[in-house]
């Protein structure tokens, strides 16, 4: 089987030059079975043509980089494997619902944007000194959080996301499940401070539970879920008396 | 995205998120036996159903427990139909669904379909605990 | 995005479409779920209707028997099952539920729907048949 082949269809959009994206098929030797997408691309980059534009760097399903649509379907294309795809053709294009800057590379600003307006850090309303020990929790109370904190903001969640598609208004999956990973963690106070971009028209209430968000999650973490919980919560803080007090 | 100092909860959303998962739940709960009964199996002949003759259906609707419930059950759900239907719209690009005009269409047409049934029940059979 | 940046580099946006939902299977079945408020409100605007016509005595009555009603129901009844089945599945996802501070399986909480669905349905049938002559 040494001369297994297999075809890849990239997008090319150059800026300077190009109206609108077009695809580029590459016929590549399929050497290895355990070869992925991002091989492939990385195989393109270094033998056949050089000016192949695209994000990558750990190649091992954690630093979020490598997110691309693969037949369709949003994916880390360094855990998306050749196999499963051979002997069919498999077409890559940019994460849908972001802007292309080129080739394969989309424009990830407004994502980081709105990640950092939902404040993803511990907020206590008062600092306890370094001196004063750590903080701890029981495995119940990390238990409560652990899933949503697996995010490694690889934005896949984004482009299987219609609703961020039609508006791109709309605060999206991830920002949402991350700001709900704070708002459960017993060492938070900060639920008040995020309340206002989660509870604003284009935040929670613009989510119509497709789900998808959570199907194409490499993580495991389940978006859709954070923000109908969110939804539910917010609304009984209105909803019970006394519930919106801290 | 404007600056989140000014951002304040939607609390107009909320209440009608409110309004869309109740009448969700009622929806789920207990629309498939309506029209399993009233609408199939009463029609077809299969089973005796309450609709069938008219004494037995005014007596029925003149008992105010069951006047509340068939409130509840009319007008609750259009809460969660004009959500749907509203961001339905939006799903087959239409924007302008989400404009303030037609939430106030959309959630005005519940509010219109419950005004409706509580004429309904209070015109049709007189009160009676029977 | 700041007006820098898009002066910068020349973006390109591609079009969303009017058709998205048509190209998986879970974006259309979604589009089914949200549809489904569409049969239900005709069926229960029927159902208005039908208790208005109570209004009109006994010799103006006639029991709902017309052919096309009962093609109706039948169209109305797979959409109705469907919003039941997706809805109540899914309120178990939403619902956190704490019985002796320990979380309740999401699979308990929707079991109890289910059960709730089952109990409702027997109720209000044991009703709507219990009473007709």
């Amino acid at each position: 089987m040494a001369d297994k082949r297999i075809t890849i269809r990239a997008t090319r959009f150059d800026p300077e030059k190009d109206k609108s994206p077009r695809l580029q098929s590459y016929d590549i030797p399929f050497s290895d079975d355990s070869m992925v997408v991002l091989d492939a691309l990385n195989y393109i980059k270094s033998h056949v043509d050089g000016s192949l534009s695209y994000r990558w760097s750990c190649r091992m399903g954690i630093c979020g980089s490598c997110g691309m649509t693969v037949n369709g379907t949003p994916k880390l294309t360094c855990s998306a494997f050749l196999r499963d795809y051979w002997p069919r053709s498999v077409t890559v294009t940019p994460l849908n619902n972001f802007p292309i800057v080129r080739d394969l590379v989309v424009d990830m600003e407004d994502f980081m944007h709105k990640l950092k307006s939902i404040k993803p850090w511990i907020i206590r309303k008062q600092e306890i000194p370094l001196g004063a020990g750590e903080h701890r929790q029981t495995m119940d109370q990390i238990g409560e959080f652990r899933q949503f904190s697996q995010c490694i903001n690889c934005m896949l969640c984004y482009a299987a996301c219609p609703v961020y598609g039609l508006d791109n208004e709309f605060l999206g999956p991830a920002a949402i499940a991350l700001a709900r990973r704070y708002n459960l963690d017993s060492r938070d106070q900060g639920t008040k401070e995020r309340l206002p971009m989660i509870a604003h028209p284009d935040g929670i209430w613009e989510c119509s539970f497709v789900g998808e968000c959570s199907v194409v999650c490499p993580k495991g973490v389940d978006p859709a879920k954070a923000i109908q919980q969110t939804k539910l919560d917010t609304t009984m803080r209105f909803v019970l008396p006394y519930g919106n007090r801290e | 995205m404007t600056e989140q100092v000014a951002r304040r909860p939607a609390l107009a959303h909320l209440f009608w998120w409110f309004m869309f998962s109740q009448g969700g739940v009622l929806a789920a709960l207990l629309i498939p036996v309506h029209i399993v009964v009233q609408g199939i199996l009463g029609p077809l002949g299969v089973v005796k159903v309450v609709d069938r003759h008219y004494d037995t259906w005014i007596s029925i609707l003149g008992n105010p427990i069951v006047k509340l419930y068939l409130l509840v059950l009319i007008s609750l759900p259009f809460f969660h139909f004009a959500h749907r239907l509203r961001y339905l719209l939006v799903d087959l690009g239409v924007p302008a669904a989400k404009s303030f005009p037609a939430q106030v269409v959309f959630y005005g047409a519940a509010i219109l379909v419950t005004l409706v049934t509580i004429w309904v029940l209070l015109t049709t059979a007189p009160i009676s605990l029977g | 995005m700041s007006a820098e940046a898009e002066t910068a580099t020349r973006t390109y946006r591609p079009p969303m479409g009017a058709g998205w939902w048509t190209r998986k299977g879970h974006y259309f079945w979604y589009m089914v779920r949200e549809f489904t408020a569409l049969p239900l409100a005709l069926w229960l605007l029927w159902l208005l209707y039908e208790i208005q016509r109570a209004g009109r005595g006994p010799s103006g009555y006639y029991p709902p028997n017309s052919t096309a009603f009962v093609i109706f129901s039948a169209i109305c009844l797979p959409f109705a099952l469907y919003h039941s089945f997706t809805f109540l599945k899914l309120a178990g996802v939403i619902l956190r539920v704490k019985l002796l501070d320990k979380p309740l399986a999401s699979g308990v909480i929707v079991a109890t729907m289910f059960g709730t669905w089952l109990v409702a349905s027997v109720v209000v049938g044991a009703v709507l048949i219990g009473f007709g002559r």
